[in-house]
Formats: structure tokens, sequence, C-alpha cells
């Protein structure tokens, strides 16, 4: 796995991401990594705190429209992530806290595809609650607090 | 007079805590993006039915949103003034900063602006209806320049020296 690694980091293209002085490079990589992080996170965040019971105006049934605009982020975060992998595989690919970032993308991304399911075709306006909405709405909001906790504190180690 | 700004603010305790605590920075710039994703959520779904997206919605419900947007912004005001208390230095002389705060006025003056010319008739206008020009035109300055924001505090450390 190390060799593996090693190799990776050793490639032109690596070399590139790291260390190239251009602003095309890892500064662009790193914002569009950020601009996802927005978009992914902030529309999951605005469909959970409906299903919580906030801005109760907004119809429960326009939620669904906001689960494209969640993959849009997650796919340009998924992009620009294994990039900004590639430029430094040894140091992220031996990091506990990157290990705990992909966990919690993932359960992350578990949960908002369990939260469409639960919400597709019925209406969190009528009167029946779907049971185990909220809870997941909760759980969701929480894990992508704790998922940028780990994206940011990887600076850092 | 710069200078004498930045020693004084090194000077102070709260300098001294973000800069000596092993914790206090990366709490801070954690709160930070999770401000920036509360206001991208929040501001982006109003740019975007301003803009004319989600015309079923009325616009009065999707500002109930506002007030996530508004703490999200809350968070970044309140976290960035302890970044630039704690590292007065490299931001005083970084352009992407100067470039930052250009557009965290833009987006400030856009909503003002905003606010007091259309703000009662953005109340009123009714589920269905096309939004008007100015409208949009409010929403895609917002979103631009939001996002300018983020673009210009990402690159920091890449315009100027930023950590």
């Amino acid at each position: 796995m190390m060799e593996l690694l090693q190799a990776l980091e050793g490639s032109a293209f690596s070399t590139w991401v790291r260390e190239s002085p251009s602003i095309w490079a890892y500064p662009t990589i790193l914002t569009l990594h950020t601009v996802g992080l927005g978009v992914l996170v902030g529309a999951n965040w605005m469909v959970d705190l409906r299903v919580l019971g906030f801005a109760r105006a907004i119809p429960g049934s326009v939620l669904a429209r906001a689960f494209p605009v969640m993959w849009a982020g997650f796919w340009l975060n998924a992009a620009t992530g294994a990039l900004l992998f590639a430029g430094d595989p040894t140091t992220k690919g031996t990091t506990a806290v990157f290990m705990w970032k992909l966990v919690m993308v993932a359960v992350g991304v578990v949960l908002m595809i369990a939260l469409k399911r639960k919400l597709h075709g019925r209406d969190i306006d009528a009167g029946t609650a779907i049971p185990g909405v909220r809870a997941l709405a909760a759980t969701s909001l929480v894990l992508w607090i704790a998922a940028i906790a780990a994206g940011r504190w990887m600076a850092y180690v | 007079m710069n200078e004498a700004l930045v020693v004084w603010l090194k000077s102070t305790w709260i300098s001294h805590a973000m800069t000596t605590s092993q914790w206090a920075w990366p709490i801070a710039e954690t709160l930070h993006f999770i401000g920036l994703a509360l206001l991208i959520g929040g501001a982006g779904l109003i740019d975007l039915r301003l803009m004319g997206i989600l015309k079923s919605v009325p616009v009065s419900a999707v500002m109930q949103m506002r007030k996530w947007a508004a703490i999200g912004i809350a968070i970044n005001v309140v976290t960035g003034v302890l970044f630039f208390v704690g590292a007065p230095d490299q931001y005083i002389n970084n352009p992407a900063w100067y470039g930052k705060l250009l557009f965290l006025l833009v987006a400030i003056v856009n909503v003002v602006i905003f606010e007091t010319t259309q703000g009662e008739r953005m109340l009123r206008l009714p589920p269905g209806e096309k939004t008007p020009a100015s409208f949009k035109l409010a929403g895609a300055v917002s979103m631009g320049s939001w996002f300018l924001v983020l673009y210009f505090g990402r690159m920091l450390p890449f315009l100027g020296n930023a950590f």
C-alpha cells in the first residue's frame, strides 16, 4: 500500500498538484473543494432544518428539488478531493483524521439518500408524521459538522 | 497607523489566545466553515428564488430561512475578527483580504438596497408569479458577491501570505 502511495506521490501529476506555482493548480482545486462543501452541506442543512420544523411556509413537496444540488456539490468534492489526495497521498493516506473524514462523508451521503427516500412520495406537511424523519435530519445536521471539523483538522496534522 | 494597530492588536489577550492555544485557531476555522455552509445554504436558496427558480414557493416562504443565513454571517464575522486580531499582520497587507472585504461590502449594500426599495413588494409577490428584473439582479449580485467573498478568503494564503 505504502509503495503505491509513494509511486503516486512521485508522479508528475501529483507533483503538479502540490508544487505548481499556477493559481489553477492547488489554490483553485482547494477553492472548488470549499465551494462544493458549501453547496452540499448548505443544501442538506436547509432540508434538515425544514424537516425539523423551521421555515414551515416552504412546501414540503419542493424539498426533493434540493437533492440534485447536493449531488452536484458531492461530485465536485469527490473530484477535487481525489485531486487533493493525489497531491499528498503518503501523508493523507496514513492520517487517521483523513480516514475519519472519509467515513463521516460516507455516512453523511448515506443519510442524505435515506432522507430523500423517506421524503419521497410523502408529504411532511400532512398531519401524519413520517416515522424517524426528524431523527434522520438531526443526525445528518450534526454529522456534517463533524465532517467539516475533520476536514479542517487535516490542515493541522 | 496600520503599524500601531497591528502592534496594539497583537498585545491583546485575545490575540495571544488565538496564536498560542493549540485549539483556538482550528476551532475558529471549523466554525468559520460551518458559517460558510449555513450562509451558502440560506442565502443561496433565497438568491435562487429571487433569480426565478422555485416559482411555486412564495418569496416570503424562502425568506424564513434568512435567519439561518444571518446566523452563518454572524458566526463568520465573529470568527473572522478573531483571525484578524490573532494575526493582523498577515491580513493588513494581503490583497486577497481587501478583495474579501470589498465583496462583503457589496453583498451587504446589495441586501440593504434591496430590502429598503423592494422589501414590501417582495413579501407580497404571489406564488407562481415571475420575479421582476430588480429581484433577479439582486439575487445574482448577492450570490456572485458571496462566492467572491469565499474565493478571496480561500486565496488568503496564495495571493497573500496568510496561514
